[in-house]
């Protein structure tokens, strides 16, 4: 299911939550928004997911407005898509496979169907035999995959994810996205998926949108943002990335005036060597790494350029003739 | 202990227990829907449904102004309407009825409390899913309060028990009539000591029994 969203706009009295948002969401696809806290994120998602109703804009499903829908046909079409959340919202007066059972009682399938499809999803989430479980005695993570569970239970075409690993250690949440991922290619899934976790973006999403005050500052494939990151949010999401990992080795504490971004193929050519020959430029490297972003490898490295004015500008114009993306002032 | 006591105490235990029992299923019957407005149609951050401020003001103010109404005088102004539903103003039967009016505002607001403990996360993920307004209430609702509505519905039936030695006035009979009538006003101490003691037996069963009730729920949960 392709989602589109053309001028959105909600205000809370004075303050612009989502702002003019306009978005293509490809179908079939792992779709990242990331914005720091307050960004309008759970807003913009709520408006997506028909739970709110924007000022102005339209939203549409495929070519089905649904941002106008009302009564039955809203209720119809919320039953067509999932929701997980960064708190579970599961409900405590029913056990996990009572919380799998909801949204297929509440569109009237019948109990035997409904048990039967409830035992498929448990295993589906790797829960098998967790039916009877309270659900105040099983760990985050397994009460995320219950979520999960729950949310596919009507076959959605699409699964909305708000912040749903931010509740999570860094373990559990590898294993929720991989889980999520498995199940997008199962099930054909377009999944949205809402976090301030630029790692989330990194190992699950294929395109990410950066919003802040309620505006889309940037869009694109994650290996693109990653190796060109334009605004001052994004670049800070990326350089404040910590995964043990692929953490950038720093061996000097002074900042370096300029960060390299190389991609692809450009990470396997002795670029920086050839570029000191041709401009007789000096690279001072205060820190560099390889980072893999959605199955690229992404090089970065922080650097000091030399020795004088004229041989900086011919190394940073040559360096982007090349292919590596070169951030700093000259 | 003489046979006429016993009787007399046995025959006014079981008038308190028709009092209180009617009482409370006609006061949950009033409140129940009633506290489910006054949750429902509140502000959405605090778990509102269906929000609409004005409606749930007037709402609130009536329910308000009914519980300040001190509870003897509701049962003289009520006479007429006990005449009209069930026949007569006086008696047990009559009492049921300014029992269960004045003990439905307490009903609402203990409901609404209760349904105000629910998680609004956990409506939204509901409502996300495509529920009904309906299904809302009572498949969520209702269910994830049920522990808080068990006790507010515990200390419903205390207060009825309360509410109902008052009925006395009405001729409504039953143990607090009793401690008065023979108690109190033929200087009979034993009347006095034994309706009280069966009254404090009647709201410690209640209590233990509620107790357990939610206890053995949120075991489960
Ligand atoms: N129902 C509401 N009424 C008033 N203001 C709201 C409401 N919901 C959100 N806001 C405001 O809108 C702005 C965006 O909120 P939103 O919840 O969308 O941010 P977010 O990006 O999801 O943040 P977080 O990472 O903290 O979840 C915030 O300033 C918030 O205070
Ligand atoms: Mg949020």
């Amino acid at each position: 299911m392709h989602i589109k969203l053309k001028n959105l706009k909600r205000d809370y009295g004075t303050l612009h939550a989502v702002q003019d948002v306009t978005l293509d969401i490809p179908s079939n696809t792992i779709y990242g928004i990331i914005g720091r806290s307050g960004a309008g994120k759970s807003t913009l998602v709520r408006l997506v997911s028909m739970l709110e109703r924007p000022d102005s804009g339209e939203v549409y499903y495929d070519d089905e407005r649904v941002d106008n829908l009302e009564g039955k046909a809203l209720i119809q079409r919320r039953r067509r898509i999932g929701m997980i959340f960064q708190n579970f919202n599961l409900f405590s007066s029913r056990n996990a496979a009572g919380n799998i059972a909801y949204p297929m009682e509440i569109c009237g399938m019948d109990r035997v169907h409904i048990s039967k499809r409830v035992e498929e999803l448990l295993s589906l989430v790797g829960l098998q035999g967790r039916g009877s479980a309270p659900i105040s005695t099983l760990s985050g993570g397994q009460k995320q995959r219950v979520a999960i569970a729950r949310a596919l239970a009507c076959n959605p075409d699409i699964l909305f994810c708000d912040e749903a690993t931010s509740a999570l250690d860094p373990q559990t949440t590898r294993s929720i996205l991989a889980l999520i991922k498995e199940l997008q290619a199962k099930m054909n899934l377009t999944v949205v998926m809402i976090t301030h976790q630029m790692e989330v973006v990194r190992d699950a999403c294929e395109r990410v949108a950066v919003i802040d005050s309620g505006r889309i500052v940037e869009e694109g494939t994650v290996s693109d943002i990653f190796a060109n990151p334009k605004s001052e949010v994004t670049k800070d999401f990326i350089s404040n990335l910590t995964n043990v990992k692929d953490s950038i080795v720093r061996w000097s504490d002074e900042e370096g005036r300029f960060t390299l971004r190389f991609r692809g193929n450009t990470t396997d050519s002795p670029i920086i060597s050839n570029v000191s020959i041709e401009t007789g430029a000096t690279f001072n490297i205060r820190a560099a790494g390889v980072q893999e972003v959605s199955g690229e490898d992404i090089g970065v490295m922080v650097v000091d350029i030399g020795p004088d004015e004229k041989s900086v500008r011919a190394a940073v114009e040559m360096l982007r003739k090349y292919g590596v993306s070169v951030e700093g002032e000259v | 202990m003489d046979a006429q006591l016993i009787s007399q105490v046995m025959e006014a235990t079981g008038e308190t227990l028709i009092m209180v029992l009617f009482s409370t299923v006609f006061s949950l019957v009033l409140g129940l829907p009633i506290g489910v407005l006054l949750h429902i149609t509140g502000k959405e951050e605090s778990g509102g449904i269906i929000p609409s401020p004005v409606f749930n003001n007037v709402l609130s103010r009536i329910v308000n102004v009914l519980r300040s109404f001190p509870f003897i005088i509701l049962l003289i102004v009520l006479i007429p309407l006990s005449r009209v539903i069930v026949g007569t103003s006086i008696g047990t039967k009559a009492a049921i009825v300014p029992l269960s009016i004045a003990a439905a505002p307490f009903v609402a607001r203990i409901i609404e409390s209760a349904l105000k403990e629910v998680d609004p996360g956990v409506l939204q993920a509901a409502k996300a899913m495509g529920s009904t307004n309906w299904q809302l209430v009572y498949k969520v609702l209702l269910p994830e309060a049920m522990p808080a509505l068990i006790s507010g519905l515990t200390l419903t039936i205390i207060n009825l028990i309360g509410y109902s030695a008052m009925a006395g006035t009405i001729g409504g009979g039953g143990l607090g009539d009793l401690a008065i009538r023979y108690g109190y006003q033929r200087f009979r101490p034993s009347y006095l000591v034994a309706a009280v003691i069966i009254i404090l037996i009647m709201v410690e069963i209640i209590q233990v029994a509620g107790d357990m009730i939610v206890k053995k729920m949120m075991s489960k949960r």
